[in-house]
């Protein structure tokens, strides 16, 4: 079977012990390890519980048998891997890479390609549709307060139908619809509720359980094909025997859309209960809101540490001799430190959120840096994260003669 | 498939290793995850898992990971010959260390431990020199930052230690900072400050200086420096004769309160005011929120202790908060912020010139007895030993003979550097144990390359008594050594006991540590494992530890808090006509002392120099303009610095960041007026004067 771009599967893995253990028949962890066993990749970069599962740590695979340490989904994981590879691993300059990507970290590998900081033909994207993650402590918390369980107990957590599923090692489940969460301040990262990207389909595969109905449900996975790299590797895996693909039922795809389309309108709905105007205020206007926010600023870099594009080796914030705008050693810095650091990095910025979690201050600085983005994509019709066009501030968008 | 990926051998073997660890800076105690590629440590990651800081950190712990493979490292042992340090081996180094310290009389050598490393080098420090040196005389930095909130809240309520939890501030419906500048001197405590402001709790500051968390406050209370018993004196007696003292509080929990009562009647805020600069009213005012609120939470740090009254001042938060019940719930509590990382832990482990382990007293016969039997050795002294500035007095008297200090830095950090660096020269003989050639070690005559945090395994203790598990992320550069291991190599030298010193890991050496140490009985590895940790007391392994104290009685024997009737003494060294301004010493945000931060290259870059804050109207009357360099002196000596020009600063008082040895301020700062109940210099209040260097317009 020739496979091609925008394809869709139920897809399993055809061994039997993985199909049964893996998450949803264990499609991605076979296709992991297939990558890595054909020596299409050199490693895989995806995540592992640490502590336990509120403690989501990078794992670098070059072992096939390892993959199965990151199986499983981790709605405590809250990490950006795009910024991994670009800090970490050299942007992939020299190996071949297999990275798992939830939308944020997806659309910053999307937005660092461009940029060049990451070398695109050497990066296959396993795209997983996610919902929105949940931050580690507050989500105890919540495991305390709203589930009533010792969240050293529960075993697993699952969000579905719009309600976060929690069952303990007693085997018993407790679900709470997402949205009472919410109105109390817990469940998801601010940040995620506001991500209309459930399904990343800039990955070169888009993996999830949404739409998967029958006598499958539960135990494949719903895989759409976003690229012709994306083509390939399923096409070689089915090839090689690895995993078992099938058509969907109609009916479940229109019931990944639905989902899909749900999770884009509560987006709206948090977008509009954060922002003022929907497409991003004038950008000062923004700023001006924020100043009380922006005063217990401790200058610690944190947000700069975090933000997968800010990659300077030498950044102005800090320039040897120092910015004249900007006084060395000053607590609160001027706010001219978030402005710069705006100018830098706003119209790639993904609303990944790490810049707000590590925040000592407790500035929004994703709900203030999406909404400035909203404005940049209103003004100059860019979008980020996705293929087409380059950062319009960034580089001018020239258009390429027709080459002859 | 990338040729260039393949080596002879095959597949190169990458590895990138996320270490989860505890921040080598402050007492808070922060995670974070050590990024390790290639056996170096390239980078520090959040751990968001971790309930202290949930992956946020303050600019000290963002680049820590820059000093661990710095060249300048120490990597071999060094001993001093004709004034030079030459290479030399570590049979060498130690043989040399033990022939010194089996040729004088215990009683002629000291110890200072290190309150950065962890536990269980702290607790073979503090061994080592009790039962193979034979001394008492060991003592660590907590002697100048905490040493007067161990003995006043000891005192007070039996236990010297921070109440409450962290989180615990999110809860209050007031908090009182009064000489704590947390958005600075401890970033992830300020941000839970931050948070119960956020969640509605009136914040109030009293400080000299109007401190970036003074800037957050609802209330900032500037006061004049070294004035905090008054102060405190004269909310208690508005707060009694407004009646809103909690009558049951004081009387089913407390005693001594008429001495209390009758001592503060005679403070009015008018009377305070006098003292303090703080108008009656502020006073009133303040004091009446404080006792009215439910829960009210103080918090304080240096700015109360390190006075030649700060037993006192700690004391006077004790009063405060028995007075007004704001004692054993969440959201209330007398909270002071440890300094260093394992400060706490320091003082638990025994590194006091007075107290074993979990301390128990050295005075005590029958625990020394018992320490006796324990640690298998001849009979322990049952006098305490000498504290730090003894020690350096001892030292420049010709007494105390040799030194072996780990990890201290007297020379930035002890108060009248001309004082400590003759007391270093008049030494026989200076051992200095470090990770870097650090100011103190240019006076050694041998000098012991450390393993840094980074290196190695074992347990920091925050200041909310919280006992973390360090990790190892990469082995120690060229010979350098963990600390345990060194004084073991020493023991076995001396003759010790060989099973005494013979440890296999930090984990066996914590094992030992749990038998001798109540408050660390029930902390199991696996127990430590969890994120969480465990804060003692936690006296056995069901026991799911005590975040917070004293909930339904205080830790004396009889279960009550003893109320303590203080005077006012103020500074002991005030302004004259010859040195008019009082000098304050503080720590920035961008440093820990020095010999770290300062190699951090992104926080010297942020700050690479000291600066003396001056107040905008004392500055126009000396001529002196921003960045100008002046000289400021004091009774111990003078240096050249550069003026910070703020209104942000009390007139009369001025400001020196004790980091930077080129403009150091305990130069100037006074080693003679002592806290006679702790030992601590008088950091805080010094009477200096400024003036334009001479030829400057």
């Amino acid at each position: 079977m020739s496979i091609e771009v925008n394809d869709k599967f139920y897809a399993k893995s055809s061994d039997a012990a993985i199909a049964e253990a893996g998450e949803y028949g264990g499609a991605v962890t076979t296709l992991l390890k297939y990558l890595l066993k054909a020596g299409i990749v050199d490693a895989v970069l995806a995540v592992e519980s640490g502590a336990d599962l509120y403690d989501a740590v990078p794992i670098l695979i070059e072992d096939p048998e390892d993959v199965i340490k990151a199986s499983g989904s981790l709605h405590f994981g809250t990490l950006n891997l795009a910024k991994v590879v670009e800090r970490y691993l050299d942007g992939a300059q020299d190996m071949k890479l297999a990275v798992t990507v939830k939308g944020c970290d997806a659309m910053t590998m999307v937005e660092l390609m461009k940029r060049e900081r990451v070398n695109a033909d050497n990066v296959i994207m396993i795209g997983l549709n996610c919902g929105g993650t949940m931050p580690p402590v507050k989500g105890r918390q919540m495991m305390e307060d709203f589930y009533e369980v010792d969240p050293d107990s529960v075993v697993k957590e699952e969000i579905a139908k719009g309600k976060l599923i929690v069952e303990t090692e007693d085997g018993t489940e407790k679900e709470i619809p997402i949205d009472d969460l919410e109105e109390e301040g817990f469940g998801r990262r601010t940040n995620c509720r506001r991500c209309e990207v459930n399904i990343p389909k800039m990955a070169d595969l888009a993996c999830g359980n949404w739409g998967v109905i029958g006598p499958l449900a539960g135990k494949a996975t719903f895989i759409e094909v976003n690229s012709p790299k994306g083509a390939e590797i399923l096409e070689k895996a089915q090839e090689a025997g690895v995993i078992d693909l099938e058509a969907p039922i109609p009916k479940g795809i229109e019931i990944r859309e639905k989902i899909d389309g749900a999770m884009v309108r509560l987006a709206d709905k948090w977008q509009d209960k954060d922002w003022e105007d929907k497409t991003g205020r004038e950008i000062f206007s923004v700023l001006s809101e924020y100043m009380d926010d922006f005063s217990r600023c401790l200058k610690c870099y944190g947000c700069r540490e975090a933000c997968p594009i800010c990659y300077c080796d030498d950044c102005c914030l800090e320039a040897n001799n120092g910015p004249d705008w900007l006084s060395k050693g000053e607590v609160p810095p001027s706010p001219m430190f978030h402005l710069e650091r705006m100018l830098h990095m706003v119209e790639s910025c993904t609303n990944c959120g790490q810049c707000e979690e590590v925040c000592p201050g407790e500035i929004p600085l994703a709900k203030i840096w999406h909404e400035v983005n909203a404005k940049i994509k209103d003004q100059f019709g860019y979008t980020k994260g996705v293929e087409e066009g380059k950062p319009p501030i960034a580089y001018f968008p020239f258009p390429q003669p027709a080459s002859k | 498939m990338d040729q260039n990926f393949k080596t002879n051998e095959g597949i190169r073997k990458m590895e990138i290793k996320y270490v989860p660890t505890i921040c080598p800076y402050c007492g808070v105690g922060c995670g974070m995850n050590l990024v390790v590629k290639d056996d170096k440590v390239v980078g520090v990651e959040p751990w968001k898992r971790h309930p202290v800081n949930e992956g946020k950190l303050c600019p000290k712990g963002n680049f820590c990971y820059e000093i661990i493979h710095r060249d300048d490292r120490l990597t071999t042992p060094l001993i001093k010959e004709n004034g030079e340090f030459r290479e030399a081996s570590w049979d060498e180094a130690l043989d040399l260390v033990a022939s010194k310290l089996q040729a004088y009389d215990p009683n002629e050598i000291g110890f200072f431990a290190c309150a950065r490393s962890p536990n269980e080098n702290i607790y073979v420090n503090q061994k080592f020199a009790r039962v193979v040196v034979g001394t008492q005389n060991i003592d660590h930095c907590a002697r100048l930052c905490h040493g007067p909130t161990v003995a006043g809240l000891a005192a007070s309520f039996g236990s010297g230690a921070m109440t409450n939890s962290y989180e615990s501030f999110e809860h209050a419906d007031l908090i009182f900072s009064i000489g704590a500048n947390s958005l600075e001197a401890h970033p992830l405590v300020g941000r839970r400050l931050m948070r119960a402001k956020a969640n509605g709790a009136y914040f109030i500051v009293a400080d000299p200086r109007y401190t970036p968390t003074a800037k957050q406050s609802d209330q900032y209370v500037p006061f004049k420096t070294g004035t905090d018993v008054a102060l405190m004196n004269a909310m208690m007696n508005v707060i009694i004769s407004e009646g809103l003292e909690d009558k049951e509080f004081i009387e089913k929990r407390t005693k001594n309160y008429e001495e209390l009562k009758e001592l503060v009647s005679k403070y009015t805020p008018e009377m305070a005011a006098e003292i303090t600069q703080v108008p009656a009213d502020v006073i009133r005012d303040i004091a009446i929120k404080y006792a009215k609120a439910d829960k009210a939470a103080i918090v304080y740090s240096l700015g109360i202790t390190e006075h030649s009254h700060g037993v006192d001042n700690v004391q006077q938060t004790a009063n405060l908060a028995m007075l007004t019940g704001n004692i054993g719930r969440l959201g209330t509590g007398v909270n002071p912020l440890r300094g260093q990382n394992n400060v706490q832990g320091a003082c638990d482990m025994g590194a006091l010139p007075s107290d074993y382990p979990g301390y128990q007293k050295v005075i005590d016969e029958d625990i020394s007895e018992r320490f006796t039997v324990t640690w298998e050795c001849k009979d322990l002294v049952c006098t305490p030993g000498l504290k730090i500035p003894e020690m350096i007095e001892s030292a420049a008297k010709g007494d105390l003979k040799v030194l072996y200090i780990t990890g201290e830095d007297p020379v930035i950090s002890d108060p009248d550097t001309n004082h400590v660096e003759e007391a270093l020269n008049n030494l026989d003989f200076f051992v200095v144990q470090d990770i870097f050639m650090t100011d103190t070690a240019q006076f050694a005559d041998v000098v012991l390359p450390a393993a840094c945090w980074a290196e190695q395994e074992g347990t920091f203790t925050n200041g909310e008594r919280r006992v973390q598990l360090i990790r190892k992320a990469v082995d120690p550069p060229g010979e350098a050594k963990v600390d345990w291991e060194i004084y073991g190599e020493l023991a076995k030298r001396l003759g010790a006991n060989p099973e005494a010193f013979n440890y296999s890991s930090a984990q066996d050496i914590f094992e030992e540590v749990r038998t001798v140490t109540p408050q660390y009985a029930g902390m199991n590895r696996e127990r430590l494992e969890r994120p969480e940790a465990l804060h003692w007391p936690c006296p056995t392994e069901e026991h799911p530890g005590t975040a917070m104290m004293h909930v339904e009685k205080f830790a004396h024997p009889d279960g009550l808090g003893i109320f303590s009737p203080l005077e006012e003494q103020g500074p002991k060294e005030v302004p004259d006509e010859e040195y008019p301004l009082l000098l304050t010493t503080t720590r920035i945000l961008f440093h820990y002392h020095a010999a770290m931060t300062r190699r951090a290259d992104t926080l010297d870059r942020e700050v690479p120099t000291g600066y003396v804050e001056i107040n905008t109207e004392d500055a126009k009357e000396l001529g002196i303009i921003n960045n100008e360099k002046v000289k400021v002196k004091s009774r111990r000596g003078e240096i050249e610095i550069p003026a910070r020009v703020t209104p942000d600063i009390l007139k009369g008082i001025v400001n020196i960041p004790m980091h930077f040895r080129e403009c150091s301020a305990n130069v100037l700062t006074n080693a003679s007026a002592i806290d006679p109940r702790s030992g601590m210099p008088e950091y805080k209040a010094c009477a200096v004067s400024i003036a334009k260097m001479e030829g400057s317009k």
